[in-house]
């Protein structure tokens, strides 16, 4: 037999070990994160403080210069970051709400079949799963100027909206263009989201509803859609996001042309940090990096606020 | 009669939400169509254009593009990198999870915290700083200057689901077993771990899609054509001298085979934890 402990002390004994434990089992994480996460953040925000190109081995101090330089002070960055600001506000603006549009009577729609419901799931969680450079490469090949887009539209007799030039060609259709594709990748997951919602609402209240009298619009419109609120502010939530922070389809299919008219915060930051060859712009890659964190994080808040007022 | 029009009315408006169901299904699957189409035309035929299906399908292309430009080696990388984080990515965040969600310890809320934090720093942000910092410790442009951070920034997600997952067991398991004297480690590898597997692969086909097809990080990296993926062979196919869409949506078609593949073989896990993650 063991020799007897008073109890205080075993269960502190227990405690202790238990702690070891657990420090034991975050420890990779932490390391990981201490190094990939903690110090490269630190050092991002100290050379947002600084000029270097990339290959002097001085840093050259300049306080906050970076800052004022991308927001007002240089003529040659500022109207850059103008520009981009005002097509990133459009890309925020329409692919939430474009989004919602899309994903909120899709997913009721399909959740109002039976047969079909898995496969056809599937095949509108397709343009998710593949997203990446091979999609896009696939967006330019059908959107050239005798591409399969132009001539679906000749052969509807909607020639009319046909681009000649292609449709990343026109400055003026270049930024539509990619907010649409924009929305066509990020339906898969809202409507997704959506559905789990819908089957997740109590069906004596659709009954309810039904009761009174109410058509499939109406209980859709006065019962399903208030209660699925909450999705719906995920849904913006993360469509705000990716048009804030998400550049990759901007980098692929237009990289920012012609002449800048796709343009975004993001894909201003990469250009600024990898392919400005020996401009010293990494500080200010730096500063415009950490002007979109603190956008992102006054963006969590609101939603946060949002969020908790309508739920 | 009432009934009879009611009854049309209800068929009529059935063809009508299977029409518009047909149509968006159109609408995904659009780009992949013409993919498929320009990957079996030759080249005659894909700058003639026109036609959704080709008049003389050839696997020439797809046979050309995966032998002439090394793509088996590009393919052979992406696994690599890909079936590296994955592993870790489990392997790290699993632990970590069972420390946040089971045993107790000084700093732990802050230290979830922390990990939960990370989710709102844009990746554009750290995107500079990581290639700078894995120049100095010499690990750019090899396959571990890509695992590493891609391990990093699956941490928020991950050890949010494990969390939630492990919370989901009932404690009395552990103290049973711990009754029986098995240790933290034999608990969590023999019971958490084997009843956690849908998450588990979840989170692994969570973090394969994107690891898969990631460009960002890996565009800025690699600069030897040994070491790279299959995104970067494609974008290398683009920017060749010549320029022909079929070999181009070949190597497109390469590209995505795989992850459509591994969706259709996990989306059961990969829907139902989505929808999990909504409902919780």
């Amino acid at each position: 037999m063991a020799v007897p402990i008073a109890p205080g002390r075993r269960r502190r004994g227990i405690r202790s070990a238990e702690a070891a434990w657990g420090y034991a089992f975050v420890a990779p994480a932490i390391v990981l994160f201490a190094v990939m996460g903690v110090y490269t953040i630190g050092y991002g925000f100290s050379l947002s403080f600084a000029t270097w190109n990339g290959f002097t081995p001085q840093w050259h101090w300049v306080g906050l210069r970076n800052y004022a330089d991308l927001l007002w002070a240089s003529p040659r960055y500022a109207p850059l970051v103008h520009q981009a600001a005002l097509h990133t506000a459009w890309v925020m603006l329409a692919v939430p709400v474009l989004t919602v549009v899309v994903a909120f009577p899709l997913a009721v729609l399909l959740n109002s079949v039976r047969r079909l419901r898995t496969v056809l799931r599937s095949v509108y969680f397709l343009p998710q799963v593949t997203s990446g450079i091979a999609v896009y490469f696939a967006w330019v090949y059908v959107l050239q100027p005798d591409g399969a887009i132009n001539l679906l539209l000749r052969s509807l007799g909607l020639g009319g909206l046909s681009q000649p030039q292609g449709f990343l060609g026109n400055p003026a259709t270049a930024l539509p263009t990619l907010i649409g594709i924009t929305v066509w990748s990020s339906v898969p997951v809202a409507m997704l989201l959506y559905l789990a919602g819908l089957q997740s609402v109590d069906p004596a209240l659709i009954e309810a509803a039904r009761l009174d009298g109410a058509g499939a619009w109406r209980v859709t419109r006065h019962v399903v859609w208030p209660l699925l609120r909450p999705i719906t502010a995920i849904v913006i939530l993360l469509a705000l996001r990716d048009s804030l922070q998400g550049f990759q389809t901007f980098l692929i299919m237009t990289n920012g042309g012609p002449g800048n008219h796709t343009n975004v915060l993001g894909l201003q930051t990469y250009r600024l940090a990898f392919l400005s060859q020996l401009d010293p712009t990494l500080g200010l890659a730096s500063a415009l990096g950490w002007l979109l964190f603190l956008a992102a994080l006054v963006l969590a808040a609101v939603n946060l606020r949002a969020m908790r007022r309508l739920t | 009669v009432s009934t009879s029009v009611s009854a049309v009315r209800a068929r009529l408006a059935r063809v009508v939400v299977g029409l518009l169901l047909v149509l968006y299904a159109a609408i995904s699957l659009y780009p992949f169509l013409w993919m498929v189409s320009a990957a079996f035309k030759d080249q005659r035929e894909v700058v003639a254009g026109g036609h959704l299906i080709p008049h003389r399908p050839t696997w020439q292309t797809l046979a050309d593009t995966w032998s002439e430009l090394h793509f088996l080696d590009y393919f052979l990388n992406s696994l690599k990198v890909t079936g590296l984080t994955v592993v870790l990515v489990l392997a790290i965040y699993a632990a970590a999870g069972y420390a946040f969600s089971v045993l107790r310890f000084p700093g732990r809320t802050a230290l979830y915290r922390l990990f939960m934090a990370l989710l709102f720093v844009p990746g554009v942000t750290v995107l500079l700083p990581v290639v700078l910092l894995e120049h100095k410790l010499g690990l750019l442009g090899g396959h571990w200057g890509l695992v590493l951070p891609f391990v990093n920034g699956s941490a928020p997600l991950s050890i949010l689901m494990l969390t939630n997952a492990f919370d989901a067991i009932p404690g009395e398991l552990r103290e049973a077993a711990r009754v029986d004297g098995a240790s933290e480690l034999r608990i969590f590898a023999a019971v958490y771990l084997p009843l956690s597997r849908p998450v588990l692969v979840t989170i692994a086909v969570l973090t394969a899609i994107p690891t898969w097809n990631e460009y960002l990080l890996t565009r800025v990296s690699l600069n030897d054509p040994e070491q790279y993926t299959l995104p970067i062979g494609l974008q290398n196919l683009q920017s060749g001298a010549v320029q022909h869409y079929n070999v181009l949506m070949a190597g497109a078609l390469i590209v995505v085979i795989p992850v459509i593949l591994l969706f259709i073989a996990a989306q059961r896990y990969l829907v139902n934890g989505l929808m999990g993650a909504v409902k919780a």
